[in-house]
């Protein structure tokens, strides 16, 4: 099958806060995926798509439906641990991670799978048939207008996205797997908000606008055009640029768990929480790997306030409501205070 | 189960109320059970899966799926029953596990059902157990408990208060144990739980974020450090894990020699009563969790500090009364209970040496008491009462331009409205959770699994008597099952308000934006959407897109400003407009059409007489079949009754009738005035207007 053209990464004009949690992201996906809040058209489907080509190659087992990782033996789904303690080895392929789309219109069965009802009626077996969870475990999950998600489904996603596994009883089938993803979902304020509990899974927001730059604007619709008539030509044109990036991830993701984080900056970053009245521990976990894969994108060997500094509206914007509103304005100020004040 | 890589449960910072229930439930399980509430990411469900390893084991029948206890022949399941006649059952020792039952159950797993396999293959009848089988003398987890739908609920609540799950479907029948410890965590933001559930959990603790900078980095490190290597973390926490499950495993030896002396007894019956607990559960509940605590701390009889606690840790969701007296601090529950305790003691003391002198020593009792009175020298442990009252005042919703009333909404109705929204709008959409089937005259939305249970154990006998090849299974019609789909539906709320200049008087639109806002508080946890429509100046404009969120109405109303002419068909007309938008999107929603105005239209939108064409509006409103009701912000209701009905109390010249009042009856809805409604009665009227809606 031919690969579809996926627009460059690099050639997404402006932008640059809803790239760089995107970045962050595939950096260290523990962060917890980002939501993209903005206004339709603003090129934020396409920066996912991108991102995912940019992506290193990951290991994983080559006849695993949910693609497990053959070296992380604590997240292998029961078939392969039954495979291992059988004595088999598992076969190794690598592969690229790929957005895997949730629609809002879909049906409960097919997003945490259902009974196999091919294999029920010819052979009258009863097997798991995988639904996008599975499909997700180690992707991208992508949800276009998660805000106008059903209810139910936004529970489902809830409860996948909270034990990193996917527990299915329904419809005559007991089974789980492991669905880790990274969950980026994409909204329009203006029809409706969504619930807390999603909202807080959400590792990072970003808020788009549209480019307000006339000469921005002209050049995001030459290059579209460009593109459009000459997607081949148009991507040859970044490849250059796009792979850069992608070794810079690649570097980034080595270099991660080297990244030192102050005790000063932790203190900070607790304090800052706690002061804004952010509801429990999440802000503070998110924007310490914020903080650090951001470090590690950077190539310095330390966080320090900057790094902190440029993630915490991203880690906080969904997260501080009502009284904690009034400091969030200037929240570097604030940041710089608390860390000066910190004993190192 | 896949909880292996989970933190530690030692390693958990704080929350030591959370940790201590959990513990609590694993030493003695008859206390059934624990329902943790708290804002998102403060380790609950970190906590629960920490728990996993250190759950003692037990014995149990060999073979058994139910794993009934060898030494309980009354509770055992009929297999083993059968085969105790044959001689005696060989026993194995298990772990306490826990289930998962995840919110997408579906009904047929979590009871059970009958085996497609074996139906299909060998035509046997036979029964596939589900999740309560797994359960029974295990933990029963569900994460997000508030979010379980109904159905699910119903079934589970049965099979927790007989102790067995009984099964009678799809020409299978069967009972088996079902005795399991509950455990749930919600987030309250969600929506709140139904009383009955509430109930079933044997304790309740709720936890709020740590704010202790230290702790709180301490936490932060933590996970640093469990992410980056977690089987090194592991390592190092094992030993404090190891002495945590040695701990337990002692508790439970003890706890069965821990002595609850007759006057302890009596406190708790005496406590429980008046803490005003419904029925009789909490007594129970409190004494085995006094017990668990006085064996967790190696003590030998129960004492009164550890009667306080598991008051704490037992009636914090029991109590009757909502708000208000329920907040009184414990320090004055740790004085009544010595007083009270001491009352017991003197009266036992003298029953038992006077005897048959009851009248006597009464008076005696009675006495004792008063002249002890002063004395409260027992220091409680600690409790936060403060903490505890807080709550409270951040209920207020705080706005520049207007103070809001907080409206408590009495907790019984919120719990008849709650299954009131909860409609099923069946096959018609084929949206929404398949929850169970059903068998009807013509399938639309056909229920696979429920078929292929209803056609299994036919296909041997069909295969026979059909010419062979084909596919493995034949199906007939009548073994067709129906999906039987449910969906909550919520209600929308539009508020039609006049923005016109005339509200500007007498503070009309304060209460008005006083009250949309409370409104809109209680709407998320029901899944109400609240849209605002303004109508001032020349046309009328969507203030408020459909929504739940209360931040975004917030910023909304703030900004509402007042002024201008009066276009009330503009406002009715897109108030129309709107709620259509909405059932084309969701055709099961409720709308209910509060305007808020004084009635005098004076723009016209088509070009005739502005009142008749407003007229004209709400009977269009009528005929689509939508709840009205008009708030007349001129006017006083109590006023209107002395003058009569219908009479003209007009500041108005121009319309020589009550406006406001006919547009209520071309709208088919209420009519009420604002100055005598008060927030609180505005809320009301919704309330019961909204209650009509949805039994309509």
């Amino acid at each position: 099958m031919m690969e579809r053209q996926v627009y460059p990464f690099s050639a997404i004009v402006g932008q640059d806060k809803m790239k760089l949690a995107l970045l962050l992201n595939a950096i260290h996906p523990a962060i917890g995926g980002v939501l993209i809040r903005g206004e339709k058209g603003t090129g934020k489907s396409t920066a996912v798509r991108a991102l995912a080509r940019l992506l290193p190659q990951l290991a994983v087992v080559s006849d695993c439906v949910y693609h497990c990782d053959p070296d992380a033996l604590d997240t292998l789904c029961p078939d392969c641990r039954e495979r291992l303690s059988r004595g088999e080895t598992l076969p190794r392929s690598r592969r690229r991670m790929r957005v895997v789309e949730l629609p809002i219109n879909a049906s409960e069965d097919r997003v945490v799978g259902a009974i196999d009802i091919e294999a029920a009626i010819k052979t009258g077996e009863r097997r798991f048939e995988p639904g996008v969870l599975a499909e997700a475990n180690r992707n991208i999950l992508y949800v276009d207008e998660v805000n106008l998600l059903d209810d139910h489904l936004v529970d489902v996603l809830l409860d996948a996205a909270a034990m990193g596994t996917n527990v299915v009883e329904r419809e005559g089938v007991s089974v789980w797997h492991p669905a880790r993803f990274i969950l980026i979902g994409t909204m329009n304020p203006e029809e409706g908000d969504l619930r807390p509990q999603l909202l807080d899974r959400f590792g990072l927001t970003v808020d788009v606008e549209g480019i307000k730059e006339i000469p921005q604007r002209v050049e995001i619709v030459e290059r579209r055009e460009l593109w459009e008539a000459d997607p081949v030509g148009f991507g040859e044109r970044f490849r250059e640029e796009d792979a850069a990036i992608g070794r810079r991830i690649a570097e980034a993701i080595v270099r991660f768990p080297r990244v030192a984080v102050p005790g000063a900056i932790l203190r900070a970053i607790a304090e800052l929480n706690v002061r804004l009245q952010v509801d429990g521990h999440r802000a503070d976990l998110v924007a310490r790997k914020a903080a650090q894969a951001l470090a590690a994108y950077e190539g310095t060997p330390q966080v320090g306030v900057d790094e902190v500094k440029q993630v915490a509206d991203m880690v906080l914007a969904h997260r501080v409501k009502g009284a904690g509103q009034r400091d969030f304005a200037d929240l570097g100020r604030t940041l710089t205070n608390l860390a000066r004040v910190s004993p190192s | 189960m896949p909880f292996e890589t989970t933190l530690p449960f030692s390693a958990i910072v704080a929350q030591d109320t959370m940790k201590r229930a959990l513990l609590l439930n694993a030493i003695h399980p008859e206390i059934g059970g624990v329902l943790i509430r708290g804002q998102r990411g403060t380790a609950k469900s970190t906590a629960v899966r920490g728990l996993a390893r250190l759950l003692p084991d037990y014995d149990a029948v060999e073979g058994c799926c139910y794993r009934c206890d060898p030494v309980t022949p009354e509770t055992w399941c009929t297999d083993c029953r059968l085969r105790a006649r044959d001689g005696p059952l060989s026993v194995i020792r298990v772990s306490m596990r826990i289930i998962d039952l995840p919110i997408n159950a579906s009904e047929d797993r979590l009871v059970g059902t009958i085996d497609l396999e074996s139906a299909i293959r060998s035509g046997t009848r036979r029964f596939e157990p589900g999740v309560l089988a797994e359960a029974n003398r295990n933990l029963l987890y569900v994460d997000e408990v508030n979010l379980l739908d109904d159905h699910l609920v119903d079934v589970l609540l049965d099979a927790a208060a007989m102790g067995v799950n009984v099964v009678e479907r799809e020409s299978i029948s069967v009972t088996h144990p079902a005795r399991f410890i509950l455990v749930g965590t919600m987030n309250p933001e969600e929506g709140e739980l139904r009383p009955q559930l509430l109930d079933r959990f044997g304790l309740c603790v709720d936890v709020t974020g740590v704010m202790d900078i230290s702790q709180r980095v301490q936490i932060i490190e933590d996970e640093q450090a469990f992410l980056s290597d977690p089987a090194s973390f592991q390592a190092a926490a094992a030993p404090a894990e190891e002495q945590l499950r040695q701990d337990l495993q002692a508790a439970r030896t003890r706890l069965k020699s821990v002595l609850l002396r007759d006057d302890i007894r009596a406190l708790i019956a005496r406590l429980c009563l008046d803490e005003a607990v419904a029925g009789h559960r909490a007594d129970l509940v409190v004494a085995h969790t006094a017990r668990a605590i006085c064996a967790l701390r190696a003590g030998q009889a129960v004492e009164l500090p550890d009667v306080l606690e598991a008051l704490e840790l037992g009636l914090a969701h029991r109590r009757r009364d909502i708000r208000g007296e329920r907040l009184q601090p414990a320090q004055d529950l740790a004085t009544r209970a010595t007083q009270e305790l001491i009352e017991i003691q003197s009266r036992a003391s003298l029953e038992k040496a006077e005897g048959a002198q009851g009248e006597a020593g009464a008076a005696q009792g009675a006495a004792g008491s008063d002249a002890k009175e002063g004395w409260t020298a027992t220091e409680p442990r600690e409790t936060q009462p403060a903490d505890a009252a807080d709550p409270e005042s951040e209920r207020v919703i705080e706005l520049k331009t207007f103070a809001v009333k907080k409206f408590d909404l009495p907790r019984e109705r919120k719990a008849r409205r709650a299954s009131g929204k909860r409609s099923s709008s069946k096959s018609e959409t084929k949206r929404g959770r398949y929850v169970r089937s059903t068998h009807v005259e013509k399938t639309t939305d056909v229920a696979f699994d429920a078929t292929l249970r209803a056609a299994a154990p036919y296909q041997i006998r069909r295969r026979t008597a059909a010419h062979p090849g084909g596919t493995a299974l034949r199906l007939e019609r009548h073994d067709l099952r129906q999906k039987v789909r449910e969906r909550k539906t919520g209600n929308l709320i539009v508020f039609v308000v006049d923005a016109s200049a005339s509200m500007d008087a007498e503070q009309r639109m304060i209460a008005t934006k006083g009250a949309i806002l409370s409104l809109l508080r209680d709407a998320y946890v029901r899944r109400d959407k609240v849209a605002l429509v303004a109508f001032s100046g020349r046309n009328a404009r969507i203030v408020l897109r459909p929504t739940s969120s209360v931040d975004l109405a917030e910023r909304r109303l703030e900004r509402l400003s007042v002024g201008g002419t009066t276009p009330l068909t503009h406002g009715l007309i897109t108030a129309l407009k709107l709620v259509k938008t909405e059932r084309l999107r969701d055709p099961g929603v409720y709308p209910l059409l509060v305007l808020i105005s004084d009635g005098r239209g004076n723009i016209s939108l088509l070009g005739e007489e502005p009142l008749v064409e407003a007229q004209r509006a709400a009977s269009q409103i009528r005929s689509e079949g939508i709840r009205a009701m008009v708030i007349d912000s001129t006017r006083d209701h109590r006023q209107r009754g002395r003058e009569g009905v219908g009479r003209v109390a007009s500041l108005y010249g121009a319309y020589a009738f009550n406006v406001c009042g006919d547009l209520a009856e071309r709208l088919g809805g209420h009519y009420y005035g604002l100055y005598d409604l008060s927030q609180r009665s505005i809320m009301d009227s919704i309330e019961r207007e909204m209650s009509r809606t949805s039994t309509a």
